[in-house]
This record gives structure tokens, sequence and C-alpha cells, in this order.
């Protein structure tokens, strides 16, 4: 599904180029449960926001679905993330002024869903995530594992084939993280490609591999045999 | 000690940012200077007492006529002097008649010849308003005498300009109409009752047995009331009953007219100012509106600090004394500089004012206005700081402190607050537009008005030959009948007449008239018509179309039979199947019975707006009149046209007085002068208006689009694609506008209807207006919001993301 090859990310500065990330070759198939760690620095985060197209301004091949994203202008990279990747952020990241109902709705509105659609789909997602009675709520008056439960569902609610989740569980207590993993674990056996960012091993348990960066590079857990690989 | 600490902060944060100070103050200056310019104007006109004693029972009074729908017009004298025998209610009494004069002389002998705008006043004038000269005494009864009333006393302005103000001028002698006239003494700076702009003042020496105060009408009449107003009209009302019985011939019909002089004054004003009050109040509460969303984006970013201030003790009363500090010292900061730009504006308004705004000449910058100008910066400093003061001390400290000063339920009262703003602003922006938008339409269609002549490349000066050598009938004939033709020759000079009252200038004299072969209606029932004396080759001069018939000639003489030439209006209303020309009018006023030989256009006497008269020219050698106003057609702007033209005039006469030299596009000017001034004035709040709406919908989205940086870069995550970020944000400011533009809507539909004695040939609900204006408006919004859009297309989501 994902294939990276010799990704690098870089600033430059007043004294030269500093590297975010180094050289990467990751290889991500459908179906698989990946997480990446690494120490704070890493380039845990910034690997996540190219594989969202979220970032466009690194050098390499990446091959998103068959689809060579480094030769794919800034709006077809959006199109790719929107047909196929929802998001998980460790600080929710809900629009305050939107109720629930409204949040879930986002996603929906820039896939051209017509609003019939959209309506039986957000009401489908409420009766799927438990948070019917919710709906008109805005996130402030939810509690943290709430409103990251909002987010999941947001995430999913355009059925896409690749789920990336900024730790997702940084905001929460134990439980609630646990609730928010099994859920993740649940969308992953229903066939959604899921990559994670966290610092947790039990959450990474969760996954069936991890790919361990740091300082750039990618120290293990890439593609193997796959050129440039550091391990 | 507190409030000095408050104040000593508030300057230090306030000088910390200084483009948010300088925004703020510069948006408060211009709210606040068209406020205190358009207030010292309303105070100079309306509010200030005249400079008479107890002005308040002061009563100008008229006769009216019921019958011909007449309120305001001038008194029998025969009548002034029953009424000052007869009334229980009323003090004092005095008299008042326009004149124009020469002064030819003064103490030193021989001055440049002056046509002077002069009152023949009652001696009672005087003590009767409680006014005193400055230099010398007013007239003594003893003065006010037929035969004896060769005295005169100057106005302030008279005395400096042709008498370099000299404090001995009392007891010296000038030369007025050809006669000497002994100076009493001097009237205060800016003296004037009904109308500034006069010279001198003479005795009336009103002489009942005279055959004209019998059955004419000439005077104004002033009066100080001893009762209240309803009893001064009800014993006025009877003896003008009395006088009916006594003189059917004058008084059927007629009756006192009583009015305070005030109102009197002030009436036909008062509305049209009190809208341009009404408009700047608009202006200086988008202002407040405009400071006070800055103050509330500014207030979002030290919520925190102000959090720590609550945690650390401080109450909330203590907190909003802080911030109203500041906001009142920015009120303040607006008001000194609006007082600035104010000072401007009253000079224009005052120097460039209309003349028909009584008083607006004594507009100025004084202790009054000042106060005004303290206390709105006082009013306006609590008004736009009491929405950032409730929104800083309305939160949970604790829900701040850990919110990191972004979202939350405060968040979205806050955002809701500042788009009520935003949608006040638009809502009085459209308002003062759609003010602006109408009386511009109104200024358009008047200018657009069909005067019935072509005033472009025509002079005009005013000759008048008043009194002394002047006084027969046959001097002045022949006077007119030499000029006339050595100005028609002069280099450049088309053509070239005169006319004894110039179109646009007022209705002048009139005249009563009966068709001849017609049964005569009653004498107050028979119809009225303007009269003019013309030169021949008037209506060739002004271009006024010759409708049928002939124009006059140089046979139309004294012994040869009288003719006349009338206009569309009478010929139309007396001949509707035509024929007029051949018909024959007995005109009163002389007793001339005359043929029509002649059907010319109409003329706009009194104004562009107002409607056409029946009007009966007559030629100047069969009616010749003292004041005549010469009018010379030339080809372009010939140089030296008015030292030629003053140079043939003192070859015949060089003691005559030319005044008012002015070309007929200026008596054009003049006649919408007051459309003009309004247009100016609401134009120039409409231009503030529009940038004030434009900064506040700019400013809120600007700040609207910084404080959703986090959510555009979650939407971007989300899939939306910069268009759709971009429509975001302008459907945001399209949104606000809308609303505002309704509101505006349904305020203007009320609010406009005030504005409809200022208005010609519009609707004040006129819907071109109002949809031009909300495009407009529309339009400014959109652009204003492209910005902040292009920001907000142009972020980066993984930095936005980032951003708490």
């Amino acid at each position: 599904m994902i294939t990276l090859r010799n990704v690098e990310k870089f600033y430059e500065g007043g004294y030269g180029r500093s590297y975010v990330l180094r050289r990467v070759n990751v290889e991500i198939q459908e179906g698989e449960f990946v997480t990446i760690m690494g120490p704070s620095g890493a380039g845990k985060s910034t690997l996540l926001s190219i594989l969202g197209m979220l970032d466009g301004a690194w050098t390499g091949e990446f091959e998103f679905h068959g689809n060579p994203v480094h030769r794919m202008k800034p709006k077809e990279r959006v199109e790719l993330n929107k047909k196929y990747i929802g998001f998980v952020f460790q600080s929710y990241h809900l629009i305050d002024n939107l109720t629930v109902y409204e949040n879930l709705d986002i996603p929906l509105s820039y896939r051209n869903v017509k609003g019939s659609e959209r309506a039986s789909m957000v009401c489908d997602t409420l009766d799927r995530f438990h948070i019917v009675g919710k709906r008109d709520l805005y996130p402030s008056q939810l509690s943290g594992g709430q409103q990251q439960l909002v987010a999941v569902a947001r995430a999913v609610i355009a059925h896409p084939k690749l789920i990336l989740a900024d730790e997702p569980t940084g905001n929460l207590h134990s439980s609630q993280g646990k609730e928010i993993m099994e859920l993740f674990k649940k969308l992953n056996d229903e066939g959604t490609t899921i990559v994670q960012v966290t610092h947790s091993v039990d959450n990474a348990g969760y996954g069936n591999r991890v790919i361990q960066l740091a300082d750039g590079w990618v120290v293990s857990g890439g593609s193997e045999g796959l050129p440039g690989t550091a391990v | 000690m507190v409030f000095l600490q408050d104040l000593s902060y508030a300057w230090r944060r306030l000088r910390r940012a200084p483009a948010f100070t300088t925004l703020a103050v510069l948006t408060l200056a211009l709210g606040m200077g068209a406020a205190t310019s358009i207030f010292s104007v309303v105070d100079a006109v309306l509010l200030k007492p005249l400079p008479f004693r107890e002005a308040d029972r002061l009563l100008v009074i008229w006769e009216k006529n019921r019958a011909q729908n007449r309120f305001r017009l001038f008194v029998s004298p025969v009548n002034f002097l029953a009424w000052q025998q007869r009334s229980r209610t009323l003090q004092d009494m005095a008299a008042m008649q326009d004149a124009r004069l020469n002064l030819t002389g003064g103490p030193n002998g021989h001055m440049d010849p002056e046509e002077l705008k002069a009152e023949r006043v009652s001696a009672s004038l005087f003590p009767l308003l409680g006014v005193q000269a400055t230099v010398g005494r007013t007239f003594r009864p003893e003065e006010d005498q037929p035969g004896h009333a060769n005295f005169a006393v100057l106005s302030h302005s008279l005395w400096q300009r042709r008498f370099a103000a000299d404090r001995d001028i009392a007891g010296k002698t000038i030369r007025l109409r050809d006669q000497p006239y002994t100076v009493l003494g001097v009237l205060p700076r800016d003296f004037a009752v009904l109308e500034s702009g006069v010279d001198l003042y003479l005795p009336l020496a009103l002489n009942a047995a005279d055959r004209r105060a019998g059955n004419n009408r000439f005077l104004t009449v002033f009066a100080r009331r001893r009762a209240g107003l309803d009893e001064v009209r009800q014993e006025l009302e009877a003896v003008g009953e009395q006088m009916e019985q006594a003189m059917p011939v004058l008084n059927h019909g007629w009756r006192p007219s009583v009015f305070v002089l005030q109102e009197e004054l002030v009436g036909n004003v008062r509305r049209s100012l009190w809208v341009l009050l009404g408009a700047v109040g608009c202006l200086l509460l988008m202002a407040c509106v405009n400071v006070a969303n800055l103050l509330l984006a500014r207030g979002a970013s030290q919520r925190k600090e102000l959090a720590l201030r609550s945690a650390m003790g401080a109450g909330r009363a203590r907190i909003m004394a802080q911030l109203f500090t500041e906001s009142l010292l920015m009120g303040l900061g607006g008001g000194a500089a609006g007082l600035v730009l104010a000072a401007g504006a009253i000079y224009v308004l005052a120097h460039g004012g209309p003349a028909s705004v009584p008083r607006l000449a004594q507009a100025s910058l004084d202790l009054r206005v000042f106060a005004f100008t303290l206390a709105v910066s006082v009013a306006t400093g609590v008004l736009f700081g009491v929405a950032p003061a409730l929104q800083a001390v309305g939160g949970s400290v604790t829900a701040v402190l850990n919110e990191g000063g972004r979202g939350g339920s405060q968040g979205r009262t806050a955002r809701r607050v500042r788009n009520a703003l935003v949608v006040t602003q638009v809502a009085l922006a459209v308002v003062v537009l759609i003010g602006a938008g109408l009386l511009m339409q109104s200024f358009l269609r008047l200018r657009a008005v069909d005067p019935g002549f072509r005033p472009q490349s025509v002079w005009t000066v005013r000759l008048p030959l008043s009194g002394g050598r002047n006084s027969t009938p046959e001097r002045r004939i022949a006077f007119f009948s030499q000029l006339t033709p050595r100005i028609a020759v002069l280099p450049g000079v088309v053509s070239a007449s005169a006319v004894s009252s110039l179109p646009l200038n007022g209705l002048g004299t009139g005249a009563t008239f009966i068709v001849e072969g017609r049964p005569a209606p009653s004498a107050e029932q028979r119809p009225q018509a303007l009269a003019r004396s013309v030169m021949p080759a008037y209506f060739q001069t002004m271009k006024i179309p010759l409708v049928s018939g002939r124009e006059f000639t140089n046979a139309d003489v004294m012994p040869a039979p009288a003719v006349v030439v009338v206009n569309q209006t009478l010929a139309h209303r007396f001949w509707p199947q035509g024929g007029a020309v051949g018909g024959r009018l007995t005109i009163e006023q002389g007793g001339r019975v005359a043929e029509i030989v002649g059907i010319v256009g109409d003329v706009k006497s009194e104004g562009v707006d107002r409607e056409d008269w029946p009007v009966i020219y007559s030629p100047y050698a069969q009616s010749p009149i003292s004041g005549m106003t010469l009018v010379v057609r030339t080809a372009g702007a010939p140089e030296g046209l008015v030292s030629a033209v003053r140079k043939t005039v003192l070859q015949l006469d060089a003691e005559q007085p030319l005044a008012d030299v002015r070309t007929m596009e200026q008596v054009v000017n003049l006649a919408v002068a007051e459309a003009r001034f309004h247009t100016t004035l609401l134009g120039s709040f409409a231009a503030i208006a529009f940038l004030l709406a434009a900064v506040g919908i700019f400013s809120v989205i600007s700040y609207d689009v910084n404080q959703r940086t986090n959510e555009i870069g979650i939407r971007m995550a989300l899939g939306a694609q910069p268009e759709e970020v971009r429509s975001l944000i302008l459907g945001q400011g399209a949104r606000l506008t809308v609303y505002g533009i309704v509101a505006g809507w349904i305020a203007a539909a009320v609010i406009t209807r005030w504005m409809k004695s200022m208005l010609f040939g519009v609707s004040p609900t006129d819907i071109w207006t109002f949809g031009a204006i909300s495009i407009l408006l529309a339009g400014v919004a959109l652009a204003a919001s492209f910005v902040p859009s292009r920001r907000a297309m142009a972020l980066d989501p993984v930095t936005a993301l980032r951003r708490e």
C-alpha cells in the first residue's frame, strides 16, 4: 500500500541543512497495523504528515496505492488523502464551534457526498460509536476520552483504507486509552490499515510491526532489503 | 491612587502596541471629528439661544390667507398698527421692511458706490430684542417719524469694511440714495434678526396716512409676548376678524399668523440637521464597534494574563476598572485627535455652508463643543469598553488557564459578540450609505431639471437705480436704453439685456390680474402672477424659447400700446385651448390693460424643485422699476468683460454701483446650494462609513482566520482543498454582511422617512438605492474578506495543527 524510497526532509538553516528525516525507506502492506516509535524529535510526526499528504516539502519517492505521490500536484495529493486516509490526533483536533454531529459531517462535506447520504452516514457512525446522545454537544462539553472517540469516529466516517493516528491516547488516562486502542484493533481486524505514532509500548502491542526512528533515520522495522535502509 | 496606577498601566500597555493604539485612536478620531463638527453646527443653529433678551418670548408675525393656502405673507402697515394698538398679550411690537440702497459718500466725501442691503425698522425693534449699539446708540422714537428719518445704524461688518472701524462714526454723515444720513451707532458683531448680511438699518418711519399703508403688504412684524402663545394667537385672531370687518377689501380672508422667532429661523433646516447628526451618530457607533472589535481581539490574547491576575486575588470590579481605564484613555485620545479634525471641518462648514442655514457662520469650536467632545469621548470609551471588559471577566479562571486561550464556550461567545458587532456595523453603514445615496440621487435629479433657460456663458450684474436722481421713470428708461446697446457691442458679447428679477432668485414682485372679457373674480380670488420687467433681447440672451407670438422690441415704449409676454403656465391656465396671443390682461398694480404679444417657455423662479408660477413679462420702457439686473451672453469667457461693463456703466453714471457680479451658472449653483451641502456632508460621512465598515469586516475576518488557524489545519487534514478553505472564510464574511444588510434595510426603511422633505424626485424607500448600496457593501465585504481568505488558503496544515 505504501512505499517510501529515500525520503528525506530537511530545513535550510544558517549552518547548512538540518535533516528531520534521512533516507527513509518504508513499506507498509494493506491491512497492517504499524507503530512508529522513537524518542522526541526523531521525526515520527513528520513521517506521519508525509504519509497523510499534509506535508509536501520532501524529497525521494512515495508510492501510495500504486500512485506516485512524489510526482503529484498538491491538489491531487489532497484528493488522494480524501479518498483513502483518515486522521486521529493526540489533541483530538475537533472544531470547537461545531457540535459532535457537525464535526462528523466535515470529512463528508469535503467528499461530495450528497446531503441525505451524509445525514445517514453521520447517524450510522454516531450509532456505531455509541455517541448518539452526544450529537448536539460541543467538544468542550465532552471528556477527553469522549472527544477522542468522536475524533476516531470522524476519521473512519468516510471509510478510509488507512488511518493515521498521532499519539491517539497521549492525552487520555489509561482506561480511556485502552478503549481507543481496542477500537483501532477492531477497525484493523475489519481491514483498515493503521499507522500510529506512540511512545507507549502497550499501545505498540496492538500492532503487528514497529518502525523505530532515531534522529530522522529508520533504525528498524522499515523495509528490510530495500537499498539505503539503516539497521 | 488605584486609578493612577491603572492609568499608568493602561498608558504602558497602549504604548507597547503602537499599531493597535494608532488604529483605534484614528478610528475614534474619524467618528468623533465628524460628530463634533456636526454638533457645533447643530449647537450654533438649533441649540444656542438667540442673542436676544428672553429670546423664547420673541415672536414673528406674518399674515395668512387660508383660501390661498399661504401662511407667511408680509403684513399690511394698517394691520400692524391695529395689532399694536389693540393687543394686550403682546408687550412690545416692531416692524421691518427689506430695502436696498446705494451708498455713495462717507464722512470724508465721495466713496466708491456700493449697493447696500438694508432693513427699515421701527425704533422699538432694538429695545424689543434687548440689543444695544456697541458704538453710539440705536434709534429714538422721534427719529422714526415720516420726513425726519435720515438716520442710520451700521452693521459691525459695514462699519469695519467701509468706515475703517471709526469709533467716532456716531454723529457723522454719509450719503445714501443721494441724500445725507446721520450715523447713530454700530450694532454688535453678527447681529441679525431673520436674515444675515444686512449692512445697515434705517428708521421705518411708518405713515398711517399713506395710501400704501392701507392697500399693500410689505412688513415683517416682531413682538414680545407677555402671555402664553395660544392666548396671543386667540387674541390676534379676534383682532384679525375686527380688521376684516373694518377693511373688507384689504382683509377678506386674512388673519395674523404667529410663530416663535427661533422656530421661524430654524424651521426649514431643523430636520436636515437632525438627519446629519443622526448620520454622524451612526459613524460614531461604527467607530466604537470597530474599536470594541479590536479590543475584543486583543482581549482574547490577554485573557490568560487577566486570569492570572484574578487567580492572584484581583476582583472582577478591579479588572473591569483596569480595562475601562484603558478604553477611557483611548476614548480621550480619539477625542483629542477628533477635536483637531473637527476644527478644520467646522471652519469649512462655517465658511462654505449655504446662506440658507441661519447662524451657520457662527459655528465654532467653543467651550460647549469641547464639553460635548469630552462627554462623547468618555461615553464612547465606556461604550466600546463594555464588551471586552465583560468578556475578560466572564470566564472561569481555571478554564482559561487550562484551555490555552483557545476554544471552549467562552471562545464561541466571544465570536458571537464579534460577529454581532460586525453585523451592527454593516447595518449602520447601510443606513448612512442609503441616506447619502438618496440625497445624491435627489441632487442629480435637481441638477437634471431644466430651469427653462441656458445658464452657460451668461454674466449678470445688478444695477440698482434706486432713489435720488434715479427716481423718475424717464431717467431709468434712458439709462438702460443707452446701456444695453453699448454692452451688446463689447468684444466677446453675443447679446445683452436686463431683467427686474433673475430666474431662481425668488418669487420677487407679484401682480394680480383679470383676463379681459371674462367675469372678474372677487378681489381675494383674483389670480396672481409674478411680474417681470425686461429689456428687449432678454429671452434671446437667456435662451428662453419663444413658443408663439413675438418678443419685445425697441418700439414697445410708453406711448405705444401696452404689451406683455406671458409664460406657458399662464397661457395654458387661462387659454387651455390656445389663443393666448392677442388676449388682453388688466394688471391691477399700475392699472394697465395690456395685450399679450408672445408666449415664452416656463422658467424656474423660486427654486428648481418648485412649481412653475404664471409670469407676466412687461417691456421695461412701459414698466420701469428701479432695480434691474444686466444679463450678458458671451462667446466663451472673454477676459476683462466685468471691467469693460463697469467702465461702460460708470461712463453713463459715475455714481452707479454694480452689485452681485456673477455668472448665471453661479446663480443656478446657489439655487441647489443647500442640496449640495447636505449631499456633500452625507456623502463624506458615507465615505467614512464605507471605510469603517471595510476595516471592521477586514479586521474581524482577519482576526478570525488567525483564531481559526488550528481549525483550518484540521479541515485541511480532513480533506479540504484550498478553494474550500477560501469559500469557508468568504462565506463567513458574506453571511455577516447579508445579516447586516437586512438589518440595515429595516432600519433605513424607518429612518429615511425622516428625510422626505430633503429629497426631490426620489422616494425615501427607493428600491434602486437600497439595492445598489447593498451590492456595493457586499462587494466591499467580499473584498475585505478576500485578503484573509488568501492567507487562510496559504496555511501549512502541519504548522496549523501544531498551533494551539
